[in-house]
C-alpha cells in the first residue's frame, strides 16, 4: 500500500520552505553580522578621520602641545544621525589639552594607543560610547611630548544604519524567495506537465482499450508508463483468455445440446414406443452430462478468474482424506468401483490450505477416475509424508492415459482420446486450477502395468502444538 | 407419509412430486417463502425438501426459524449452490440432508428413504432394515420375524450398522464400539463381520467392506 | 476593495484616538491637575517673550510658571548647578549644544517634535524655536556721506577708506562677554578668511562692542553711531519700522541666522509642565504667537504673521545662512579655542599686525 497523502506540488513546496527558511535563517544571522560591520566600518572611518583632523589642529610652542579643536574635525562627526560626540586630546601627564569628556580613560587603553591607533567600545557615564584613540608626536625642533586624540560618539547611528542595511537584505532575501517561488511554482507546473498529459489520455481512455499507451514522457516517467502498458497487456491476455474460454464453454454446451435436439426429434417423428424409449434414455444421459458440464465450467470460471486471495487455514490431512473417501465411497456412482483408502501416516498432517478446494480437487479426481475406468476397477486414496511435504494420492488401475497426453490433460476441454466416455474434459482442468491456487504441486504419471496415478504435493504447516 | 416441497421451479417441483408420490407419499408443493411459511406453521409434515433460492426469500431463514421454534421435522435442502460454507451452514443450522443440482431422482429417493426412516426409527425406537428389526431397549434383534440370538459383540455390531444403516460405519467407530480403546487385533473386527454376514446369508442383506475406511449395511441390489 | 473599506475605517478610528488622546494630554481643561510650579531659565527678554508666556497661561492656566530672564552665561550655569530649572531656553547655541551633548536633556517624543524641521533639531532633545537673521543697521546719515555698505566686503572697505568719518561711530556685538557674539564671530571668522582684517580695520576705526542690540540700535537711533555690525535682525527689523533714523542692512553676500535653542532639562523637577511647555513652544500656536507678537520669526512652516522664517526666506532668499544645530558648534565653547579666539581678536583689534599673522595659518 503506498501511502502518499496531500500533493506532490505541496510536498515539494513543504521541502522548498523548510530549506529556505534553514538557509534564510543562516543567512539572516550573516546579514546581521554583515550590516553591523558595514555600519562599524563607516562610523568608525568617521572617528578615525576626526581624530585625525583634530592631531594636525595640536602645534608645539616650545615644546609644549597646544590644539584649537577645529570645526572641522566636529563637522566630520555631526552625521544626520546626531551622535553625542566627545573628544580629549591628552598630553603625557594625562592632563587635557582639550576636551569635553569628562571621562577617564582607561590606562590599558592608553597604553595600548601608545603602540598603534585603536577603537573600542567603552561604557561610561553618557552611555555606550564607540572612542577611537591615537597618539601623535609630530617632528619637532625641540624635544616633543607626545598627545593622545580621542574621539568617541554614541551608537545611535550605527544601530540604524546596521538596521537600514539588515532590513535592504531581508527585502532582497525576500524578493529572491518570491521570485524563486514563483519561478519554483512555474517550474514544478512544466515539470508535472507530461503527468498531467498522461492522466489526460488516461481519463480519455475507453474502458475496454488495452491497447499500449502512446505517451512521449520525460525519462522518469517511462518505468510507469511501461508498468502501465504491462498492466494493460496484462488484462489483455486475461481478457483474451476469458474470450476464448467463454467460446469454448458455449461450443461444449452447445455440442449435447445439438445431440439432444437431434435425438428428441428423430423420436418425435417415430411412432415406435421402443423407440421413444431409448432416445430418452438417450436425452436423460446427455442431460445429466451437460449439467454437470455447466457446474464444472462455473467452477472453473470461478476458480481462475477468482478475486480474492485464498482464505486459507490448517487443514488436517488425514480426516480430510477419510472424510472425502467416505463420502464418495458411500455415493452412488461408486457404487460399481471398489474406492478405499491406504492407511493413513499415524501422525497428523498440517497444512495450510482451503478445505473446499482440497475437496473440490479429490473430488475431481476420484470423479474423473469413477468415469473413466471399467466397472469393477478399484481406485485408491493414499496419504504420505515426504519430509515436509504431504503427498496426496488417487490411483487407479484403469486403462491410463497415452503418455504423449498427459502434457494436455490439465487443459480444459481435453478429452483427449476418450470421447466415448461420458465427461466434458474440464475435471483435470479444475483440478489444475486449484492445484496452483493451493500453491501445491500436481504430477498426473500413469501406473505400470496398467492405470493412473494424479499426486498432489503440499508444503506442511509449521509444527505447531496445537 | 407427509412431504412438503419448497421449490421455485415447477418443472423440478412436479417430478418431484411425481416421483416421491410413487413411493406412496403424500407431497405438497409451495413456489415462495411466504406460503412456505404458513403451510409450515399449519401442518405437520414428516419430511421437508427446501430449495435455497427463493423468489422472496432465502430458504436458509425458512430452516432457521423452524428450528427455532423447536420444530425437527427432517430437513433435505436442494440447491443450485454448490458453495460449501452454504452447505455448512445449512448443516449448522440443522439441516438433515444437503442434496446439489442437478441430482439423479434414484439418489434422491434413497435419501429420502433414509430421512423417513430415520425419522420413523426415532418414533418408534426400533432399528429396521428391511427383514432385520432391532430394539436398542432390550437388545433383541430379528430376522424375517424370526428372533436371532447374537453373542454380546455382533449385537453391537448389528446395533452400529443398522443405526447407519445405508451409510458406511468407519471402521474405526465399530472397533471402538466393539472392543472399547484397547489394543485390538487388524482382523479382530473382520471376525465377526464375517459372523454376521453368515448370519444374514440369504436374507437380502449384506455387508459390504469398504478398503480402508469402512463398512456398510445394505439391501442386495435387484 | 474590503481590506481598504477596513483600513480606512482604522485611519479613522485611529485619527479619533489620537485626537482624544491629545485632548487629554494636551489640553486637559475637564480635570485639574494637581498645581506645578514649572521654573524656565532664559536668556530671553521677558517683555520680548510676554506675549507667548502669556498666551501659554492662558492655554494651560493650571501650569504656574516662573519665567528667569538671565544673560545666556548665567543660564548656561544654573544648568550644571543644583537646583536645575525644567526649561532652559538661550541664544548661546555653543554652550546649549554641549549641555545636551553631555546628555542633560530630556529626549521628547509628541507630534510636533517629529514634525520639527530637522535641521532646527538635534536628537529630539533640543530645539531651535526662533528664527533670527544677523543684519547690519546704520543711521541715515551714514548714506548722506557714503554709499551704504550692502556686503562684508563694502563693509571693510568702507572701514578702511572711510577710518575718520567712522572713528568711534561703529558698533558691534561684543564676542567677550557675549554668547552671543562670539558664536557670530566664530562663525563668521569660518565663512571668510578676510575676517581678521574686518576686525583689525574695526579696531582702527575704535569701534565700539557693546553686550546687547537693543542697546545697540538706541545708540544708532540717537546718532551715538553710524554703523551696527552683527545685530539680531529680529530685534533691528522691528526697531526700524518706529524709528526711521535706522535703516537694516541684511547683507547680500551672506546672513548668519541665529536660532534661539529649548530643552528640557534632564533632572526637570516638573518633566511633564515642562514638556508641555516645549510642546507649546513648538505648536502652531505658540509659534504663531511668536510670528505676530514678537520680533523673533517663528520656524514652523505654515504660520501666518508678520515675522516668519519662510516670508523672510521668500524676500532674502538664499543668503541665510543659520548657524547649524550639530556637533560642530562643540567646538566654538572649547576652552583652548575660546581663549585663542578671543586671544586673537583682541590682537587684531588692537592692530597687533604681527601677532595677528602669526596665529593666522
Amino acid at each position: 500500500m503506498i501511502v502518499v497523502t496531500g500533493s506532490l506540488k505541496r510536498r515539494m513546496a513543504a521541502w522548498l520552505l523548510v530549506t529556505v527558511i534553514g538557509l534564510g535563517a543562516l543567512l539572516m544571522i550573516e546579514a546581521w553580522v554583515s550590516s553591523r560591520q558595514a555600519a562599524d566600518r563607516a562610523f568608525d572611518a568617521q572617528l578615525e578621520a576626526a581624530a585625525l583632523s583634530i592631531s594636525e589642529a595640536v602645534q608645539w610652542q616650545d615644546g609644549r602641545p597646544e590644539v584649537v579643536i577645529p570645526v572641522s574635525a566636529l563637522q566630520i562627526l555631526a552625521t544626520s544621525s546626531q551622535e553625542r560626540v566627545f573628544y580629549a586630546v591628552l598630553d603625557s601627564q594625562e592632563r587635557r589639552l582639550s576636551s569635553n569628556w569628562e571621562v577617564t580613560i582607561p590606562q590599558a587603553l592608553r597604553d595600548s594607543v601608545r603602540k598603534a591607533p585603536l577603537e573600542t567600545a567603552l561604557h561610561t557615564a553618557y552611555g555606550e560610547l564607540r572612542v577611537y584613540g591615537r597618539e601623535v608626536s609630530a617632528p619637532g625642533w625641540v624635544s616633543q611630548e607626545p598627545v593622545q586624540v580621542w574621539v568617541g560618539h554614541t551608537l545611535g547611528g550605527r544601530q540604524t544604519l546596521a538596521l537600514t542595511l539588515f532590513k535592504q537584505a531581508v527585502s532582497r532575501f525576500l524578493a529572491m524567495v518570491l521570485l524563486a517561488g514563483v519561478l519554483m511554482a512555474l517550474t514544478i507546473r512544466v515539470a508535472l506537465m507530461p503527468l498531467r498529459r498522461l492522466r489526460h489520455q488516461l481519463r480519455l481512455r475507453e474502458a475496454d482499450d488495452m491497447r499500449p499507451l502512446d505517451a512521449e514522457v520525460p525519462k522518469e516517467m517511462h518505468e510507469l508508463v511501461q508498468t502501465l502498458d504491462q498492466l494493460f497487456t496484462r488484462q489483455r491476455e486475461g481478457r483474451e483468455v476469458l474470450l476464448r474460454f467463454t467460446a469454448d464453454a458455449s461450443h461444449q454446451l452447445k455440442t449435447p445440446l445439438a445431440g439432444l435436439q437431434t435425438i428428441s426429434e428423430l423420436a418425435l417423428r417415430s411412432s415406435d414406443p421402443g423407440q421413444w424409449r431409448a432416445a430418452l434414455e438417450e436425452v436423460h444421459g446427455s442431460a445429466e452430462r451437460t449439467s454437470r458440464l455447466a457446474g464444472q465450467l462455473l467452477s472453473l470460471a470461478r476458480l481462475r478468474h477468482l478475486d480474492d486471495a485464498p482464505q486459507r487455514q490448517r487443514v488436517e490431512l488425514c480426516g480430510l482424506m477419510r472424510d472425502v473417501a467416505l463420502e464418495w465411497a458411500g455415493r452412488d456412482e461408486a457404487n460399481r468401483h471398489d474406492l478405499g483408502l491406504d492407511t493413513l501416516p499415524t501422525q497428523p498432517l498440517w497444512v495450510e490450505a482451503e478445505a473446499w478446494a482440497l475437496r473440490e480437487l479429490i473430488g475431481n479426481v476420484i470423479d474423473n477416475a469413477l468415469r473413466y475406468t471399467p466397472a469393477g476397477s478399484s481406485i485408491t486414496l493414499g496419504l504420505r509424508r515426504e519430509e515436509n511435504e504431504g503427498c496426496l494420492t488417487i490411483r487407479d488401475d484403469g486403462p491410463g492415459v497415452p503418455e504423449e497426453q498427459l502434457e494436455r490433460l490439465c487443459r480444459p476441454f481435453e478429452r483427449l482420446g476418450r470421447q466415448g466416455t461420458e465427461g466434458s474434459g474440464l475435471g483435470m482442468a479444475i483440478v489444475d486450477s486449484i492445484a496452483r491456487r493451493l500453491g501445491g504441486h500436481l504430477k498426473v504419471a500413469n501406473l505400470s502395468p496398467s492405470g493412473l496415478v494424479v499426486e498432489l504435493r503440499l508444503r506442511l504447516a509449521e509444527e505447531e502444538a496445537s | 407419509m407427509r412431504l412438503l416441497v419448497v421449490e421455485d421451479d415447477s418443472l423440478i417441483s412436479r417430478s418431484l412430486t411425481q416421483a416421491l408420490t410413487s413411493l406412496g407419499n403424500t407431497v405438497e408443493t409451495f413456489s415462495t417463502y411466504r406460503t412456505a411459511k404458513e403451510a409450515i406453521h399449519q401442518g405437520a409434515f414428516d419430511l421437508l425438501l427446501l430449495d435455497l433460492g427463493l423468489p422472496d426469500g432465502d430458504g436458509l431463514g425458512l430452516l432457521e426459524e423452524m428450528r427455532e421454534r423447536g420444530d425437527s421435522t427432517p430437513v433435505l435442502i436442494l440447491t443450485a449452490r454448490d458453495n460449501l460454507d452454504d452447505r455448512v451452514r445449512g448443516l449448522d443450522l440443522g439441516a438433515d440432508d444437503y442434496l446439489a443440482k442437478p441430482f439423479q431422482l434414484a439418489e434422491l429417493e434413497a435419501r429420502v428413504r433414509a430421512l423417513l426412516r430415520r425419522s420413523q426409527q426415532r418414533t418408534e425406537n426400533l432399528l429396521r432394515l428391511g427383514p432385520l428389526m432391532f430394539d436398542p431397549a432390550t437388545g433383541a434383534a430379528s430376522l424375517d420375524g424370526c428372533a436371532l440370538s447374537l453373542p454380546h459383540r455382533e449385537r453391537l455390531l448389528v446395533e452400529s450398522l443398522l443405526v447407519h444403516a445405508g451409510n458406511i460405519v468407519p471402521r474405526e467407530t465399530l472397533e471402538s464400539r466393539l472392543f472399547g480403546f484397547g489394543e485390538v487385533g487388524s482382523n479382530a473386527l473382520e471376525v465377526y463381520v464375517s459372523r454376521v454376514r453368515k448370519r444374514l446369508k440369504g436374507s437380502g442383506l449384506r455387508i459390504r467392506t469398504f478398503r480402508g475406511l469402512g463398512y456398510r449395511l445394505e439391501e442386495e441390489q435387484g | 476593495m474590503t481590506a481598504l473599506r477596513i483600513s480606512l475605517a482604522a485611519t479613522v478610528l485611529l485619527a479619533i484616538g489620537l485626537a482624544s488622546t491629545w485632548l487629554v494630554v494636551e489640553r486637559p481643561k475637564g480635570s485639574v491637575p494637581p498645581p506645578s510650579k514649572l521654573v524656565i531659565a532664559a536668556a530671553l527678554d521677558e517683555a520680548v517673550v510676554a506675549p507667548l508666556l502669556e498666551a501659554f497661561g492662558r492655554a494651560y492656566p493650571h501650569i504656574q510658571f516662573e519665567y528667569r530672564d538671565r544673560s545666556s552665561l548665567e543660564v548656561d550655569r544654573s544648568v550644571t548647578e543644583g537646583n536645575p530649572p525644567d526649561v532652559v531656553i538661550s541664544s548661546a547655541m555653543p554652550w546649549q549644544m554641549a549641555q545636551v551633548n553631555a546628555g542633560l536633556a530630556r529626549r521628547l517624543d509628541s507630534e510636533e517634535i517629529l514634525n520639527w524641521p530637522e535641521w532646527a533639531k538635534w536628537r529630539d532633545e533640543v530645539f531651535g524655536f526662533t528664527f533670527e537673521p544677523i543684519v547690519m543697521a546704520y543711521h541715515l546719515e551714514l548714506s548722506r556721506h557714503v554709499l551704504p555698505p550692502e556686503t562684508h566686503a563694502d563693509l571693510l572697505e568702507l572701514l578702511d577708506s572711510r577710518q575718520n568719518l567712522l572713528r568711534g561711530r561703529v558698533v558691534t556685538y561684543s564676542p567677550f562677554n557675549s554668547g552671543i557674539g562670539y558664536t557670530l564671530f566664530q562663525q563668521d571668522a569660518r565663512y571668510s578668511s578676510r575676517f581678521w582684517d574686518l576686525v583689525t580695520s574695526m579696531g582702527r576705526v575704535e569701534t565700539e562692542a557693546l553686550e546687547n542690540t537693543q542697546r545697540m540700535l538706541e545708540g544708532i537711533d540717537s546718532g551715538r553711531y553710524w554703523l551696527g555690525y552683527n545685530l539680531l535682525g529680529s530685534y533691528a527689523l522691528v526697531y526700524a519700522q518706529e524709528h526711521p533714523n535706522v535703516i537694516v542692512q541684511i547683507p547680500t553676500d551672506y546672513s548668519l541666522v541665529m536660532m534661539r535653542m529649548v530643552f528640557v532639562h534632564r533632572d526637570a523637577p516638573h518633566p511633564a509642565a515642562a514638556t508641555t511647555f516645549v510642546n507649546f513652544l513648538l505648536s502652531e500656536e505658540g509659534q504663531g504667537v511668536l510670528a505676530g507678537q514678537t520680533p523673533m520669526f517663528s520656524i514652523r512652516p505654515g504660520i501666518k504673521g508678520p515675522y516668519t522664517a519662510a516670508r523672510l526666506l521668500g524676500q532674502v532668499g538664499d543668503r541665510l545662512y543659520p548657524i547649524p544645530i550639530n556637533a560642530s558648534l562643540l567646538a566654538f565653547v572649547d576652552p583652548a579655542r575660546r581663549e585663542a579666539f578671543i586671544e586673537h581678536w583682541r590682537q587684531a583689534f588692537s592692530g597687533d599686525r604681527e601677532a595677528v599673522d602669526e596665529r593666522h595659518e
